[in-house]
């Protein structure tokens, strides 16, 4: 009951005049910023922080948490579009959203995106609300062995993603996990495949590569066509029907909650909390096989979690004074200079700061869905744009994005690279997903097993000794091993029927015997 | 674009669209100009900081630039960029691409004589401009709450008969900050540096929440990134670096007090590329020696633990030379001078 005084109090904080205003300055800025490709919540936040400075500072936090969750929320809309995505977080809601905009339903999968956003905010909300003190313990609970086991975990999602070709799916993947290793490593400084560049000591951006291979790629598809076979610019219906709402609602819960939590590991984040939940609904649903082609499953588990996970980021931040993403550092850093240090204390000694932040996800999330839903046939409309105009408009703002984040012109060429890279691959048969996932995945997960090794004095049974961990990596054996099995059986089946003609009349009973069990099991 | 016809109105349409995302752009680099004579910089400054947002450099950068914005103590808006990774190796790199440019500064601390002492990096000091030494702050070597390492003694005793058993987060690479404050203190308390296990991690956040999660034993961090957590009882500080007590953390005992003869400050400044002119170089540093002296700065640094210790240029430029040859000593005591 103690809990929701506070709340109510909260609220009474969040909806005065002055912070309801900055709820909604804070959203506003944070959805506009997130659909332009390229410019993420950071470049955001870092815009705003100047204003914020001027502010009391539980005003401050609530605009720039708004900016935050604003951007994620928008961030969908140029990726469903354009193939172009927005923020990081939003790079696997493209795998389906954009699809479903080149059949023209567009509306659909924004408005689906807009449902699932809205959602996954606010079941993370109501988490944060609930269990964010105890869940400090969950916080701290991930080291670097388990940090490494959830990416192991993450990583078999390729075997998911690769679409029909499972080789040129782990070729694709490794070769992300190769671009992650470029720079100077972080536990030796050592140079790696940096060529003697000083450009790419610092890495590749992950933008750069997303919107290379996605939306540059694609720009080059096209222009091949000659503007063939691209949408035809009609927009079906954008309502959800009953049925569609009912689909959707079992992978936005689940994204949800998925999101929420990843979100309160330090280091995982909304990029990591798309993709787990995306190949996790692929692998849950029946139609699993349509993923990727545009099912609006697949726009609806990506966006719900790396909403959820953008507010679960919260909790490392206010509970332990530790920056859960890069994005919450920033707000770290400008909590701080406004003379508030969050940690375990916060919440004793600030509470009105605590719960008007709480309270004021609430309204920022209705607000969103307020403002965007009605957007929706506004935005589908940038698919009726020709597409002569629509295609430069896209190479734009994917220059403008890169170039704004870095002032890199080094970083543009590498953007062209990775365009011509996403082209081949596609008009290889080598699909851009897996490639992505080792990107993200595949940094931590090096780190991550080199720090855990490094504690342990190098011995790796440490990896199976710790009780998250060991689970983790259990369930990523079972999600590579369980396909391969039912490969395996069909195969067995298949062999058996065929053997029918010629061989023995002892394996043919067996064969038969074997498939009928297996029909009925199934 | 003459040409009117839906087509042609979407095509100015769309251009007008760009052009006000670069109008935008452009917007925010104005500033007000604030008069001196000799140089002054013609468009916004990139203030880098090598190190994650939320960590020292980041907060040391983004004070900084934003008292001397306010104060108009510098003629354009300072822009802080984080350029994170390898001990700060990575943002320098950036800065010494651009020699002579002097649109350019980058905070900085220990790790630039550092790094490059340990063979990671190719630029040394020496390939940047001092500008300003600004403050200096306390390691803390802390432990969580329910250790039985009570005192720094306590951890010494055990690195001495035991070294593999403890593991030491750190939020920088190894030879560079976090590292070498704590080799130094293992070496004059009797111990084999070289035999600690020190576990690099990016930026002193991730090095305590491991810590907090019992990955790690005992973690090295700066004195007011761990003052939150010694305040709420999670962690205990065995003691801190610095000669004298710390305002931040003002219960923790020194390692001289705990007859630990070693003093580590992770002093803070600013550099900016190689090959800027005095003007250039005078234009800043007395921005700086102005902007150590507002207000507002006093009670930032208040806020977050920094003791005032400016040094010019040319005396900036002494100190580094000093440092250098000291941490020299250390590292290659410990073996990890390459």
């Amino acid at each position: 009951m103690d809990a929701l005084n506070q709340l109510f109090h909260g609220f009474g904080v969040a909806l005065s005049p002055q912070n309801l205003a900055f709820v909604f300055l804070g959203v506003l800025m944070g959805t506009i910023i997130g659909m332009l490709p390229g410019l993420g919540p950071i470049s955001a936040i870092s815009l705003m922080i100047p204003v914020a400075f001027t502010m009391d500072p539980t005003s401050a936090i609530i605009m720039l948490a708004g900016v935050y969750y604003g951007a994620i929320f928008g961030g969908s809309t140029s990726s469903i579009l354009l193939n172009a995505p927005g923020v990081a977080g939003t790079v696997a809601t493209s795998f389906d959203g954009y699809p479903l905009a080149r059949k023209g339903q567009a509306g659909k999968a924004l408005s689906v995106a807009a449902i699932a956003s809205f959602v996954g905010g606010t079941v993370g909300v109501v988490g944060l609300m609930l269990v964010a003190p105890s869940l400090s313990a969950l916080t701290v609970s991930f080291g670097p062995a388990e940090y490494f086991a959830l990416m192991v975990l993450g990583l078999t999602a390729v075997v998911t993603l690769s679409g029909n070709n499972l080789t040129k799916g782990l070729i694709s993947g490794t070769v992300g996990v190769m671009i992650a290793l470029v720079g100077i490593d972080s536990q030796t400084s050592t140079l790696r495949f940096t060529f003697g560049r000083h450009e790419l000591y610092e890495g590749v951006e992950f933008l750069i590569v997303a919107l290379g291979v996605f939306a540059l790629a694609e720009v080059f598809v096209m222009l091949l066509r000659r503007g063939q076979g691209g949408g035809d610019g009609t927009i079906t219906s954008l309502r959800l029907s009953r049925r569609e709402l009912k689909e959707i609602s079992g992978p936005t819960g689940r994204g949800s909650v998925l999101g929420f939590f990843t979100g309160v590991l330090p280091g995982a984040g909304a990029t990591v909390a798309s993709f787990l939940s995306y190949s996790f609904e692929k692998r849950l649903a029946k139609d699993g096989k349509t993923f990727g082609k545009g099912n609006i499953k697949g726009v609806a588990a990506p966006e719900s979690a790396n909403n959820g996970a953008a507010v679960g980021s919260f909790v490392p931040l206010l509970t332990l004074g530790v920056p859960g993403s890069g994005t919450t550092a920033v707000l770290l850093g400008a909590l701080l200079v406004l003379g508030v240090q969050p940690g375990p204390l916060l919440l004793d000694e600030q509470p009105d700061m605590f719960w008007g932040v709480v309270a004021s996800m609430y309204i920022g999330n209705i607000v969103l869905l307020i403002l965007n839903l009605p957007l929706i046939p506004l935005f589908a409309k940038v698919l009726r744009t020709p597409q002569a105009l629509l295609l430069p408009l896209v190479v734009v703002f994917c220059v403008v994005g890169v170039y704004g984040h870095s002032f890199s012109t080094f970083d543009l060429w590498l953007l062209i690279g990775f365009g011509v890279l996403g082209f081949l691959m596609r008009a290889n048969g080598f699909p851009a997903a897996p490639l992505i996932l080792g990107l993200i995945l595949g940094g931590l997960m090096e780190k991550s097993m080199r720090q855990a090794l490094l504690i342990s004095s190098g011995d790796l049974t440490t990896f199976v000794t710790k009780p998250i961990s060991a689970t983790l990596l259990a369930l990523a054996a079972l999600s590579l091993l369980a396909p391969l099995y039912g490969a395996w059986r069909r195969t067995r089946r298949r062999q058996g029927l065929s053997e029918d003609d010629g061989r023995g009349q002892d394996e043919r009973r067996k064969a038969t015997a074997g498939g009928t069990r297996e029909r009925k099991n199934g | 674009m003459f040409r009117t016809g839906r087509r042609g109105s979407r095509a100015a349409f769309a251009a007008v669209a760009v052009g006000s995302v670069s109008l935008l752009l452009a917007a925010c680099g104005e500033g007000a100009g604030a008069a001196s004579g000799g140089w002054q910089p013609t468009k916004p400054i990139e203030y880098i900081a090598p190190a994650n947002t939320g960590g020292g450099w980041d907060t040391l950068a983004r004070s900084s630039a934003r008292v001397m914005d306010e104060a108009d103590l510098v003629s354009r808006p300072m822009r802080v960029v984080n350029k994170p990774g390898a001990g700060g190796a990575i943002g320098w790199s950036y800065v010494a691409k651009h020699q002579k440019d002097p649109h350019k500064l980058f905070v900085t601390s220990p790790p630039i004589l550092l790094v490059p002492l340990a063979g990671e990096s190719d630029q040394t000091y020496r390939d940047f401009t001092p500008v300003a030494r600004l403050n200096t702050e306390p390691l803390a070597y802390v432990v969580k709450a329910n250790s039985p390492f009570k005192t720094f003694e306590d951890l010494a005793a055990k690195l001495k008969t035991d070294p593999g058993k403890v593991s030491v987060a750190g939020g920088s690479g190894p030879g560079s900050l976090d590292h070498v404050g704590l080799a130094g203190a293992v070496q004059a308390a009797g111990a084999d540096a070289s035999k600690v296990k020190y576990v690099p991690f990016d930026g002193g956040g991730e090095a305590l929440t491991s810590l907090l999660g019992g990955h790690t034993d005992v973690a090295v961090a700066g004195g007011s990134e761990v003052q939150a957590l010694v305040r709420s009882g999670d962690v205990r500080a065995l003691a801190v670096s610095s000669e004298k007590r710390s305002p931040v953390l003002p219960d923790t005992p020194t390692l001289t007090e705990s007859g630990i003869d070693y003093v580590f400050d992770i002093w803070r400044g600013v550099m900016a590329p190689k090959g800027l002119t005095g003007e250039q170089v005078a234009y800043y540093e007395k921005a700086f020696r102005k902007m150590v002296e507002q207000d507002a700065w006093k009670k930032e640094s208040r806020k977050l633990g920094w003791t005032d210790a400016f040094l010019g240029s040319e005396e900036f430029g002494k100190f580094l030379d000093e440092q250098n040859k000291e941490y020299t000593g250390i590292l290659t005591e410990v073996g990890l001078r390459k």
